[in-house]
């Protein structure tokens, strides 16, 4: 399909005696830059919850508010940040992508195995990372392809890919799990700069990157408006499929790159490298703010639902909560955010399979 | 350059072996406005959905500026510069004005693959400012009314002005039914304004506005175009005469068949029954072997009340009764207990179950009459079908066809075989039951009513049609902005005019 | 918004049965034959009496939890949580039998049937996707099963009897687990014939609004497919805890995909209305003679998953009605 071309600052003013074209008046309700970052994150609940809950664990435990227990905060928030930020992107589709532990395990394996390693002789340096991640984006192109050409629905789709990932993976394991012995790379991710964890850093660069993909980019753009009203946007002449392919692609890049950070953290790939993150992932953005249906949401707000989850499992632990608990708590907050922001829309005669 | 910027030839178009387009021909001059109207099912909206891309032909041709065009995506359609306005409205909530205006076509918006805000915007705002709208183009549409959405919507079908090679074609659907006084104001003072560059084809029910904007008026009838007059040489009375048009044929409506009510028991008592936004304080009584019409535009609520009526929605005041019983309606599984059955308009999707038998359809509500306990009976329901099959004269090869294979009235008639079946039927909704299908089809349907009404069964019409309504009703409902205006009595030979109803419905 | 997208007519021959639907339909069982030859060149005593044994053993709580999946995906839905609920089940019967002996038979599959319930309950009442809701029903269970469990394997310390016989009793030399999932299949299929409302979960699929508006509960019929889902589930659960002699926090995890596999490849579209407990078995087999298959052609058991997920994804593809679907999400 056409994507016409910028013909309109130059058409033929096609006599419009009664247009007046002067300058557009200054918007009058230009945001500051308060409004600005509550515009991005959201604002309301979620950030009020998380700011709630750092109150409350730093009164409650003597170790939360801590510069050590920061970093080890913000270690943890790295990984599922990435991962949550790709997904971000299929759930504003109103799609999901189920296959981020398989794709995990398949990049964090190719990774180490191309990398300096105990069991080849390969030392790919550079080239190891980014095959690493590209498993990711490939493993994201076969489901966006699989789900928008083959018409299947995208958590079928991905829940196959899922397998398949691990399968892949449990192939390249081969029984062992292979170790890192890159130390250059594994400190692109290792240890701290200054006092910020490096994988954090990785964080903020995909956040800044995936941010300005999301307010710049037709991807981006798009993605609102087909999770808004898909044939809508199919009727402008818009290439729908083309981009639900490459949110889907973002979205394997997304754990593709964390693949590879959990391997540069553990100095080694495995099987189960990405074991409970899918789940964390989707509670993460549902949380935020990006609803499931589609079209409402953004990377920004999921920063705020990952940083929750992530306060809240660290606070909860040292509280001594049983971990498993938050499973089950992440669980409801699914159902519970899904049927809130879809209680309004229900009907006597409404079917939703 | 000729005069003629867009004309249609020996348009055809069918559904299903049903023609919704029957060897239409028009012509747009240039700097016009034509009206275009026509009842229900006439066939406009086929006809816009052919001009916009969005249907294929089957016969015919479309000359744009006099040359031969084929539109295969609305894209296309814009893209030669035909900009629509649809009645169902075309934007996307969940993005900003200004990305709406521009969607899939941002142009100078967006370069080398990056957004330009400020552009974009200002692009925008030029769209807004031709139509004088004070709607910033960063607002998201959600958070717009439906009057201001329709704004939008009408500077988005301006943008093809600056997209296209030759003039614009300006298509507007229905865009009065939102808007209301200044709006409309807004919207006749752009059409004044647009003539002079574009031209401009104007769809609406609201006879006394066409004839207020339109140079010349094309008038539509099941599927074909029965007049065309200027403005100068018609008035209203003639207009609406032209649309409804068929004398009124007793034969073809089975009106000897109708029966007196008198005297007959009360089936169904509504009393002020009221639904927020949709309709307020409606009361009538239903009788045994009567049939109540009900007449109204789109938003009079008369939709509403019909799916009111069989539970599928809920209401808020007033109380219904059946049979002396109050009931509450809280679902359709309650209404089919209490022995109401409806006909929807949607009829492939609410109508019939698509992918099951025809035999498995007409046992859908009740299979009580087939059953032994939870047990069906195979035998007994397969002479069953059989019979109502024969009964209703539905062309179906066997009882075990998939319906969806079946022509629309062939589907009807299993619909109807569905509640028939049912011993417990009191009151049958009929929520536009000849929508679509062909003129035999239809007077099968007015048969069935007759005879449904000789058995003593209840019949609330909602007709595609005020002729219809007319024919086949006792007691007439007219219906606007959610109160009933007026009631009419609509026995035999006390049959009210169709212009008496319109002066109710506008 | 009726004009943007039209319903499209699903094209079909005049006899209402495409040359593909009949393709589909026979398609499974050529598979299964097919596959069951090709094995049979490499291990001529596949079809003894031993092999089919433990064919049949290991095809058990696969078919059990499929069968349960069945219904819920011929109404056109899907529950995630199921495997997650068998393994739940399995710890809660590792818990409870020493105590309550067989009580506790009688009592998980109960509540691993309420788990449906209150899913089918939020699908219906919330109108939520059941992928979504069944999702967070996992991660609800997950937890619920690993604090029970203190994500440790338990072993079942006394009363073992209470279940044991489902892994012990053979009938004509074969497992009693597996004669009676298969009798369940059975009996399942001819209710939905029998009935005058058999086929209300095929008609759930095929046209939901179509049976709400003759006036029937559709959501109690949605409830009903997820609470058999659960049942089933609770009833694989009790089978893996009689093999495995104890109860884990993810024993029947794993299951998953070969259940779901099982089940669209036997033919059940995920569109829903097309399908059955029979097809279901058709696929069961097919899973479980693929697994023993690659191992007699020496294929690593590495690439089990590999398979399941393209099975997975093949079979939806082939199966499924694009007819029906209005846009894909």
């Amino acid at each position: 399909m056409s994507q016409s071309g910028p013909q309109v600052a130059d058409a033929p003013a096609t006599g419009t005696p009664s247009r007046t074209s002067g300058p557009t008046p200054p918007d009058p309700t230009t945001p500051g830059t308060l409004a600005r970052v509550r515009g991005l994150i959201g604002g309301g609940g979620p950030a009020v919850a998380l700011v709630v809950l750092i109150a409350f664990f730093s009164i409650a435990t003597p170790n939360f508010f801590s510069v050590s227990n920061a970093s080890s905060l913000l270690s943890q928030l790295s990984i599922l940040l990435v991962i949550s930020i790709g997904l971000t992107f299929v759930i504003l589709l109103g799609s999901l992508d189920l296959s981020v532990e398989g794709v995990m395990a398949s990049s964090s394996l190719v990774f180490v195995l191309l990398a300096s390693n105990d069991r080849n002789d390969l030392s790919l340096g550079f080239i190891a990372l980014i095959a690493g991640v590209l498993t990711g984006s490939l493993f994201g192109l076969l489901n966006g392809v699989l789900h928008v050409y083959l018409r299947v629905p995208s958590f079928m789709v991905t829940l196959g890919t899922g397998a398949i990932g691990v399968g892949l993976a449990t192939v390249l394991f081969g029984g062992r799990a292979p170790r890192l012995m890159d130390d250059g790379l594994r400190g692109l991710g290792f240890g701290n700069f200054g006092i910020f964890p490096k994988l954090a850093l990785i964080a903020i660069l995909v956040l800044v990157v995936a941010l300005l993909v999301q307010k710049f980019t037709r991807v981006g753009r798009y993605g609102y408006a087909i999770g808004g009203d898909e044939p809508v946007v199919r009727l402008s002449g818009v290439n729908v499929e083309r981009y639900k392919v490459l949110s889907f692609v973002l979205a394997g890049t997304g754990s593709g790159i964390a693949g590879v950070m959990a391997a540069m953290q553990l100095g080694v790939g495995d099987v189960s490298i990405g074991a409970g993150f899918q789940f964390t992932a989707i509670t993460a953005v549902v949380l935020g703010g990006t609803a499931l249906v589609g079209g409402i949401g953004g990377v920004g707000k999921t920063l705020v639902g990952a940083a929750i989850i992530t306060v809240l499992a660290n606070g909860l632990i040292l509280l001594g909560v049983n971990p498993y608990v938050q499973i089950s708590v992440q669980g409801l907050v699914i159902v519970v955010a899904v049927v809130a922001t879809g209680w309004s829309l229900r009907k006597r005669v409404r079917a939703i399979k | 350059m000729t005069d003629t910027v867009l004309e249609v030839r020996n348009l055809r178009k069918e559904f299903r072996g049903v023609v919704a387009l029957d060897d239409i021909s028009f012509e747009l001059r240039r700097h016009e406005v034509v009206g275009l109207i026509g009842e229900n099912g006439a066939g406009k909206s086929t006809l816009l959905k052919v001009l916009s891309g969005i249907y294929k032909p089957d016969g015919g041709e479309i000359l744009r500026e006099g040359k031969k065009v084929t539109f295969r995506t609305a894209a296309e359609s814009a893209a030669a510069g035909i900009g629509m306005v649809h009645q169902e409205q075309s934007l996307v909530t969940s993005i900003s004005v200004a990305e709406n205006i521009f969607l899939g076509v941002e142009g100078a918006g967006v370069s080398a693959g990056v957004y330009r805000w400020g552009t974009l915007r200002t692009l925008a705002q030029e769209q807004l400012d031709k139509i004088g709208s004070p709607i910033s183009p960063k607002t998201k549409v959600e958070h717009l009314s439906f009057a201001e959405r329709q704004m939008v919507e009408l500077a988005k079908a301006l943008s093809v002005e600056e997209r296209a090679d030759s003039e614009p074609v300006i298509v507007l659907d229905e865009p009065t039914s939102v808007l209301e006084g200044d709006e409309l104001e807004v919207l006749f003072d752009q059409i004044d304004r647009l003539r002079k560059f574009a031209s401009i084809v104007f769809v609406s029910h609201r006879l006394d506005e066409v004839l207020r904007v339109s140079d010349r008026v094309y008038v539509f009838k099941d599927g074909q175009c029965v007049a065309v007059r200027d403005r100068s040489e018609v008035d209203v009375d003639e207009l609406h005469r032209l649309m409804v048009g068929r004398e009124s044929t007793a034969e073809f409506y089975h009106e000897a068949k109708q029966t007196a009510v008198v005297d007959q028991p009360v089936l169904m008592q509504v009393t002020g029954l009221g639904k927020t936004k949709a309709f307020e304080d409606v009361n009538f009584t239903l009788r045994a072997g009567e049939v109540v019409g009900i007449t109204g535009v789109l938003g009079s609520g008369r939709e509403e009340l019909s799916r009111v009526l069989f539970g599928a929605e809920g209401f808020d005041q007033g109380s219904i009764t059946l049979g002396g019983k109050s009931i509450g309606l809280r679902s359709p599984v309650e209404a089919v207990r209490a022995g109401i059955g409806y006909i929807p308009a949607e009829r492939r999707i609410e109508g019939i179950a698509q992918g099951l038998s025809v035999q498995e359809n007409i046992f859908l509500a009740d299979p009580s009459t087939v059953s032994a306990g939870p047990f069906l009976k195979p035998r007994a329901a397969a002479a069953a079908a059989d019979e109502w099959i024969r009964k209703l004269k539905i062309k179906t090869p066997n009882r075990g066809t998939n319906i969806s294979n079946l022509s629309g009235g062939n589907q009807q008639k299993a619909v109807l075989a569905k509640w028939l079946t049912s011993p417990r039927l009191k009151v049958l909704i009929l929520d536009h039951p000849t929508r679509g299908l062909d003129v035999g089809a239809k007077e099968d349907v007015y048969g069935f009513i007759r005879e449904l009404c000789a058995r003593g069964i209840g019949v609330i019409l909602l007709a595609d049609t005020l002729e219809e309504t007319i024919a086949l009703s006792h007691t007439i409902l007219v219906m606007r902005d959610g109160r009933v205006q007026q009631t009419f009595d609509a026995h035999p030979g006390n049959k009210p005019r169709p212009v008496d109803l319109v002066e109710g419905m506008v | 918004m009726a004009i943007l997208t039209p319903t499209r007519p699903r094209q079909a021959a005049a006899s209402g049965v495409t040359v593909k639907d009949r393709i589909i339909a026979v398609f499974p069982l050529l598979v299964l034959i097919v596959l069951v030859l090709l094995v049979l060149t490499q291990q001529p005593n596949f079809l003894s009496l031993a092999s089919v044994r433990g064919l049949l053993e290991s095809m058990a709580p696969i078919l059990l939890l499929a069968i349960g999946q069945t219904f819920v995906i011929l109404t056109g839905g899907i529950d995630l949580s199921f495997a997650v609920v068998s393994s739940l089940s399995t710890v809660l019967l590792a818990l409870w039998l020493p105590d309550m002996g067989v009580g506790a038979l009688i009592l998980v599959p109960i509540l691993a049937c309420l788990t449906g319930v209150l899913t089918g309950t939020v699908v219906a009442f919330a109108q939520i996707p059941s992928f979504i809701v069944s999702l967070g029903a996992m991660g609800l269970w997950t937890g619920v099963a690993l604090t029970l469990s203190s994500a440790s394997t338990i072993r079942i310390s006394a009363n073992y009897d209470v279940i044991g016989w489902v892994t012990d009793m053979r009938i004509a030399g074969l497992p009693v687990s597996a004669l009676l999932a298969i009798l369940l299949a059975i009996l399942i299929s001819v209710a939905i014939r029998v009935l005058n409302r058999g086929r209300a979960l095929h008609t759930m699929g095929l046209a939901e609004n179509a049976l709400l508006m003759s006036g029937n509960p559709t959501r109690a019929y949605r409830i009903l497919a997820f609470a058999l889902c659960g049942l089933f589930s609770g009833l694989a659960g009790v089978v893996l805890a009689s093999s495995q002699y104890s109860g884990g926090p993810s024993l029947g995890d794993t299951l998953m995909l070969p259940a779901i596999a099982a089940v669209v490849i036997g033919g059940n579209a995920i569109t829903g209305g097309v399908g059955g407990p029979l097809k279901t078995l058709v696929g069961a087999l097919i899973i479980v003679v693929l697994r023993v298959g690659l191992n007699a052609i020496g294929i690593d058991p590495a690439y089990e998953q590999i398979i399941y997920g393209a099975v997975i994804i093949g079979a939806v593809v082939l199966t499924i009605d694009r007819s029906r679907l209005g846009i894909v999400k």
